[in-house]
């Protein structure tokens, strides 16, 4: 009787074993999957990600590295309003032709300075640094208190085509409005780019450059924004 | 609505005492009346529309919201940089400029032939302000409002910018080549045929080229033309002095002023210096017997006005009425001085004089104090009353002793009567003895009197040349062959002379806004174009420059120092001083009895000049259509103001359109129920009702009423036929006040809490108890529900102190803060729901139990009180208003998502909400749920739909103060980036000096540094702000006074903004005074703590 022909033995299960990590895996995937799309695109959309390293072309091939880095200008030769008015001022093309109408006099690439100078009409540089238009930055009250232009700008003296160094972002600021400790030098130092503060300065001088200009950044709102 | 539980507190901070048996303090008749439309306003927080939508509205609003989220992620996913932005440098920078840096300009404005001395502040190239400059011996730093307004005037999208040649473009060379071959011509006939249409003004150089022009064409006819001629007071003057003369008020050393109708305090361009001078004998801080006087101001008019709203007596009467009282006051002060002529002339005028009980008690308590004044006194006749009356008016000056003391006289500027010169030149014009008619400003076709038909007139000139800013009324006539872009004060050199006799230099901030070759000339340019042979044109600049070398008769180096030194400081030497010539008694006396005294039975029609539009000279100006009216409140209109006795007579109510007729001419108004309006007296604002030729802000605002000025006289016989129809009127008082956080609250509750709000006592109650205003509520509890700010060790506390006493109501702060901080303008439709933007709003209350006579008025400005404690923090889901260090109680815009809790939340109901985009982008939609009717706003802000915004608009932005965005809550921010530019100049300067090390422990700002926008403009200095850490600065001692208060202080919100309460000085004792009951035995109540 144990050979009556009977239906094959049918296993209870329709799908594999190994289906049995497939649920598993869809949830691990189903809830991982937003976290990391939450990841990717505040990664894609972070000023730092957007903002950093932007670098448009200009219509004058002005290189900070030659003028800064290796003939040594200063910051303010230019940009001289840095520490009087909340703007570091594009230069005006007089100050180009201050040395231009004896050096150089024939290059090629200074062509739209000279006619910007002839015709009296600026030349458009293209906006590398921009905070937002409810943002009010001031560069004086920076500078005259031991923040360094490199503390946002970055090694300007080394870029041959100026780029955004930072994100300059709220959160990014605060970072130094909470704690500028690391980011202080002496008054005298703060147009050279390449002074190693770290090197330099002991916590205790750090300590007392805050005491001597009353450093307490202010985190309120009002000090930004207007 | 569900009653919400009622509170003890609530019960126990309004005392018995202190509430008033009727309603003492109210904003309407309406209120007054407590008519069903009040009631429903009152119980509705918001107007009608302002935040529903039907259920319908509501499900079409989820679509639409659906669609605009699906829309944002796709933004999402195309994600970009910032735009890419240009910098433009100078070409060659000027030495001393700084980008973006403020450069102040020492400039002028000349308003109705009067120079007011200006600074201009210029950023980047562009005028982005305009305030008072005090520095000028004599000046104020205080402005008008619109004075404020003149900045946006240059920026107005419908300035004329084109040469236009019989409706063809063309340019000024093309007009040069017409001016060479006319002028040969009229050269040749010296000028007969020519005709020049000008407005009086006191400019030398103007005046300089006039003559030049005189000598060029010694037969041309000079006729001159303003509506607000003043014909009366010159004529009158010219009566008692032998030559026109112009009043010139010192009123710092006047101790009673008696006003005839005058609006001394509001009316005209010196106005604000008049009211700094009279705020400074308004002031008492308690401090000496020489700070617990206050001055009395009498006032007797027809219409309100700010004058009569401030003044400690005021009686409503018909203008055509006053001259007899004039003259019954000039009698009983026994001004003949034993001139029998005069005694008969002041006996017969006066007897005239109607005068009940209040006005004859009014009347004898100004004799009285007039007499014990001894010269320390002033009287003023207005513009609306005939030459006796001023004539009379000197003539009393000069015998109470006031001549030389506090009333002067100044040369009037003009010809003898611009009336009649207009009327000769139309008669010229009519007999064909006219070819050339230049005019230059004047806009005769709209403001000259409508019986003379200007417009019809000027069609017999062959040629007609006009210079104006605007291609307006005269301009748009088929018959004005050219018109010429004139340059705005701001874009040209000039000058002008202030009330005292400083001449002022007026120099340009930006080339002007016009076309290329298409001028932008000033008056001075083109005639000096004119006057020369070839019209060659001339440069202004040289023109001003000559004229002043010949004046100060110096040349080379010492006229080119003194020139720089008047380009610095705005003012240049002195024209003239201010005298007391000798009245001719006899004179005055022939006129007054030659004066006939106002038959009229009927209800007289008082037609006079705006205090925001002046007589049409501002009328396409935004901020000044949308600056509520100093008295009624209205924006975007003129309306027929009425008393309500007269209201009731004529069958109409607040609202009503009356067809008014003068002399078959007839013009439809609305009717404002104004309290305290004369009876039988209607009075009508000048300078709307302009049409779309005027531009497209002037467009239907108000009705013409200059087409009602027969013989632009001020008083009109009218008739008045009400017309059934109704005319929406958008005022700003009726709404958005206290009373509506609690809406249950019945009126009751209102009466007791205002007179808790708006604090005053008479100075008697004050030199008895300098801190009465304390003891008007009981402040119970100072348990907070929250947790409070701590502020403490803050290096700053900024506040700010608005004295109640010296404050008029001008308006000025409200135009200035607008002007300051990009505030946008709404358009009516916007305000008649309430969502005017303003920042500050000036509080207007009837006091009185007759509403058809109120005793008193009272102003409150409101902008944001600065809680410590605020109320608006606590309610903001986002953390979008919070406190700084300095207790600011401060606005991120960019955090703000438009919930609209903090409004409804905030006591004061200061804070605003821009439902549109109204700075920026077009914001009405054109169907659907969001769809909006801004008629106007598109005409304002956008001149081609596809364009985007308005350019010229934007350059009057002030770039340190954020432009708001749709959806974003803002208020009042005691002018924060002030605030932080006076922080970052001082410490910097600190920092500069070594900091620390050079020996001072921090930085400091010195009192006085840092003025806010609404502090800078008011004429009054009724605005004070400062550091309460500096005990010594003003506001901590303001803070200090008794008279100090907070407004809702039993709220326990600590404001930072506090008022000085109202010391008032009235002759005669008022009934139903609600405070006279109240005495002080309940002073223990007032700063304990139940804790």
């Amino acid at each position: 009787m144990h050979n009556v022909a009977g239906p094959p033995p049918v296993s209870r299960f329709l799908f594999p074993r190994w289906t049995n990590l497939v649920l598993p895996l869809i949830l691990i995937v189903g809830a991982t999957a937003p976290i990391y799309m939450a990841f990717v695109v505040a990664y894609g959309l972070s000023p730092k990600t957007l903002d950093v390293g932007y670098q448009p072309t200009q219509p004058v091939p002005y290189s900070h590295a030659l003028h800064v880095g290796e003939l040594g200008l200063d910051c303010r030769y230019c940009h001289n309003t840095v520490e009087s008015s909340p703007q570091a001022s594009v230069p005006p093309t007089q100050t180009c032709m201050n040395c231009h109408t004896q050096i150089r006099k024939e290059s090629l690439k200074l062509e739209p300075v000279r006619a910007s100078y002839e015709s009296g009409m600026p030349i458009e540089w293209t906006r590398v640094n921009k905070v937002g238009d409810y943002a009010y930055f001031d560069h004086s009250a920076h500078v005259n208190r031991g923040v360094s232009c490199v503390e946002c700008h970055g090694r300007v003296d080394q870029m041959e085509v100026v780029q955004r160094a930072a994100p300059l972002s709220m959160g990014w600021c605060l970072e130094c409005h909470r704690d500028p400790i690391d980011r202080i030098r002496p008054v005298s130092e703060v147009f050279n780019l390449g002074w190693d503060a770290a090197a330099s300065l002991t916590d205790a001088d750090r300590d007392a450059l805050v005491r001597q200009y009353h450093l307490n950044p202010s985190e309120n709102c009002s000090t930004c924004h207007r | 609505m569900q009653t919400p539980p009622t509170c003890q507190s609530k019960a126990e901070t309004t005392s018995a005492s202190v509430a008033p048996k009727g309603k003492t303090l109210w904003r309407s008749v309406a209120e007054f009346e407590g008519t069903p439309e009040f009631a429903a306003l009152v119980q509705r927080e918001f107007p009608e529309g302002a935040d529903t939508a039907s259920h319908e509205e509501r499900r079409q609003f989820i679509r639409v919201m659906g669609a605009s989220f699906a829309l944002a992620g796709l933004a999402i996913t195309g994600c970009r940089r910032w735009p890419e932005q240009k910098i433009a440098p100078y070409a060659s920078r000027p030495a001393t400029r700084m980008p973006g840096q403020a450069v102040r300009y020492a400039t002028c404005v000349e308003i109705d032939g009067v120079g007011t001395p200006i600074l201009a502040k210029s950023l980047d190239g562009r005028p982005i302000k305009v305030d008072g400059n005090g520095s000028v011996a004599g000046a104020t730093g205080g402005t008008s409002a619109g004075v404020q307004g003149t900045v946006l005037d240059l920026y107005d999208p419908d300035r004329l910018r084109v040469v236009l040649h019989e409706g063809h473009e063309s340019s000024v060379p093309e007009f040069q080549a017409f001016a060479a071959n006319e002028i040969g011509r009229l050269r040749g006939t010296q000028g007969a045929g020519l005709a020049f249409l000008l407005e009086p003004t006191a400019s030398p150089s103007r005046v300089a080229m006039r003559q030049a022009i005189a000598k060029s064409f010694p037969k041309a006819s000079m006729h001159e033309w303003t509506p607000r001629h003043g014909d009366a007071e010159r004529a009158g003057t010219a009566a008692a002095f032998g030559s026109a003369k112009r009043p010139f008020l010192k009123l710092d050393e006047a101790k009673i002023v008696v006003a005839f109708d005058a609006d001394v305090l509001m009316d005209g361009a010196d106005a604000p210096r008049v009211t700094a001078a009279w705020a400074s004998t308004r002031r008492v801080n308690g401090e000496g017997a020489a700070h617990q006087e206050l001055s009395r101001l009498y006032s007797f008019e027809s219409r309100l006005s700010v004058t009569g709203m401030n003044a400690d007596e005021r009686v409503a009467m018909r203008s055509s009425e006053i001259a007899n009282v004039v003259a019954e006051f000039a009698k009983r002060l026994g001004v003949d001085g034993g001139d029998l002529n005069v005694r008969n002339a002041l006996a017969g005028l006066g007897s005239g004089a109607k005068l009940d009980s209040h006005a004859e008690a009014v009347l004898a308590a100004a004799v009285k104090d007039v007499q014990a004044a001894k010269g320390k006194c002033a009287v003023v006749a207005g513009p609306a009353q005939p030459a006796a009356v001023h004539a009379l008016v000197a003539l009393v000056n000069e015998r109470i002793g006031a001549a030389g003391r506090t009333v002067t006289y100044a040369p009037a500027t003009g010809p003898s009567s611009c009336v009649d010169s207009i009327a000769a030149l139309t008669a010229a014009l009519n007999a064909g003895s006219i070819e050339t008619l230049v005019i230059c400003g004047a806009n005769p076709a709209y403001d000259a009197p409508p019986e003379l038909a200007f417009g019809d007139a000027m069609a017999k000139a062959k040629h007609v040349v006009r210079l104006a800013e605007k291609l307006d009324e005269t301009g748009a006539l088929t018959s004005c062959h050219w018109s010429i872009p004139a340059a705005h004060s701001l874009e040209c050199w000039g000058d002008s002379v202030a009330a005292d006799g400083t001449i002022l230099l007026q120099q340009p901030l930006i080339l002007p806004l016009i076309e290329p070759n298409a001028g932008g000339l000033s008056e001075i340019e083109l005639l000096a174009m004119l006057a020369d042979e070839k019209a060659t044109t001339r440069a202004g600049y040289d023109v001003v420059r000559e004229v002043h070398a010949k004046r100060v008769a110096s040349s080379g180096s010492a006229f080119e120092a003194s020139w720089r030194a008047a380009l610095e400081s705005g003012a240049m030497g002195s024209s003239y001083s201010t005298s007391a010539p000798t009245v001719n008694a006899g004179a005055v006396a022939s006129m007054a009895l030659s004066h006939k005294a106002a038959t009229g039975q009927g209800i007289e029609l008082v037609l006079f000049t705006d205090s925001k539009v002046l007589a049409g000279r501002w009328s396409n100006n935004a901020w000044l259509q949308e600056l509520p009216d100093a008295v009624t409140k209205v924006t975007w209109d003129n309306t027929l103001n009425l008393a309500p006795a007269t209201a009731k007579s004529m069958g109409v109510r607040h609202g009503s359109v009356v067809t008014v007729t003068v002399d078959g001419r007839s013009v439809d108004a609305a009717v404002f129920v104004l309290p305290g309006h004369a009876e039988g007296s209607a009075s009508l604002a000048l300078g709307y009702g302009r049409g779309a030729v005027a531009g497209r802000i002037a467009d239907g605002a108000g009705c013409d009423s200059f087409s009602l000025r027969e013989g632009g006289a001020d008083l009109q016989a009218a008739t008045f036929q009400p017309t059934g129809r109704t005319y929406p009127i958008a005022n700003t008082q009726d709404k958005g006040i206290a009373e509506a956080i609690m809406p249950e609250v019945p009126l009751q509750g209102i009466q007791d809490r205002l007179p808790t709000l708006v604090r005053e006592g008479t100075l008697e109650e004050y030199r008895l108890h300098p801190d009465f205003a304390k003891h008007r509520t009981h402040v119970v509890h100072r348990l907070s529900l929250w947790e409070e700010s701590n502020l403490d060790g803050a290096q700053f506390r900024w506040a700010m102190s608005v004295d109640l006493n010296t404050c008029t109501g001008c308006s000025a702060c409200v135009t200035a803060c607008q002007s300051e901080n990009n505030i946008p303008v709404v358009g009516k439709s916007m305000v008649l729901r309430g969502r005017e933007m303003s920042w500050i709003r000036l509080d207007r209350y009837f006091k009185g139990s007759d509403p058809s006579s109120p005793v008193d008025y009272r102003i409150q400005p409101v902008a944001c009180q600065h809680c410590e404690n605020a109320p608006c923090e606590q309610v903001c889901p986002v953390a979008a208003t919070v406190h700084d260090k300095d207790g600011l109680n401060v606005m991120v815009y960019n955090r703000c998502i438009g919930t609209r809790y903090c409004s409804n939340n905030c006591p004061y109901k200061v804070r605003r909400f821009n439902f549109f985009d109204y700075n920026a982008k077009r914001p009405e939609r054109e169907e659907g749920f969001l769809k909006t009717d801004l008629g106007y706003y598109e005409r304002y802000y956008t001149l081609n739909r596809d364009e985007g915004p308005d350019l010229f608009r934007q350059m009057q932005f002030n770039p340190d103060v954020t432009v708001r965005s749709r959806g974003v809550m803002e208020k009042c921010t005691f002018c924060t980036q002030r605030i932080q530019e006076a922080k970052i100049d001082f410490k910097n300067r600190w920092a500069q000096k070594g900091g620390e090390k050079a020996g001072t422990a921090n930085f400091s700002i010195p009192d006085g540094a840092i003025v806010t926008a609404c502090q800078q403009a008011c004429p009054a200095g009724a605005i004070v702000f400062g550091d309460l850490n500096d005990a010594n600065s003003q506001v901590a001692k303001l803070f200090s006074q008794g008279r100090s208060y907070q407004m809702l202080e039993e709220l326990n919100t600590k404001t930072r903004l506090r008022y000085l309460a109202k010391v008032t000085n009235p002759a005669l004792p008022r009934e139903d005074d609600p405070h006279a009951g109240h005495d002080h035995s309940h002073d223990g109540h007032d700063h304990e703590t139940h804790a």
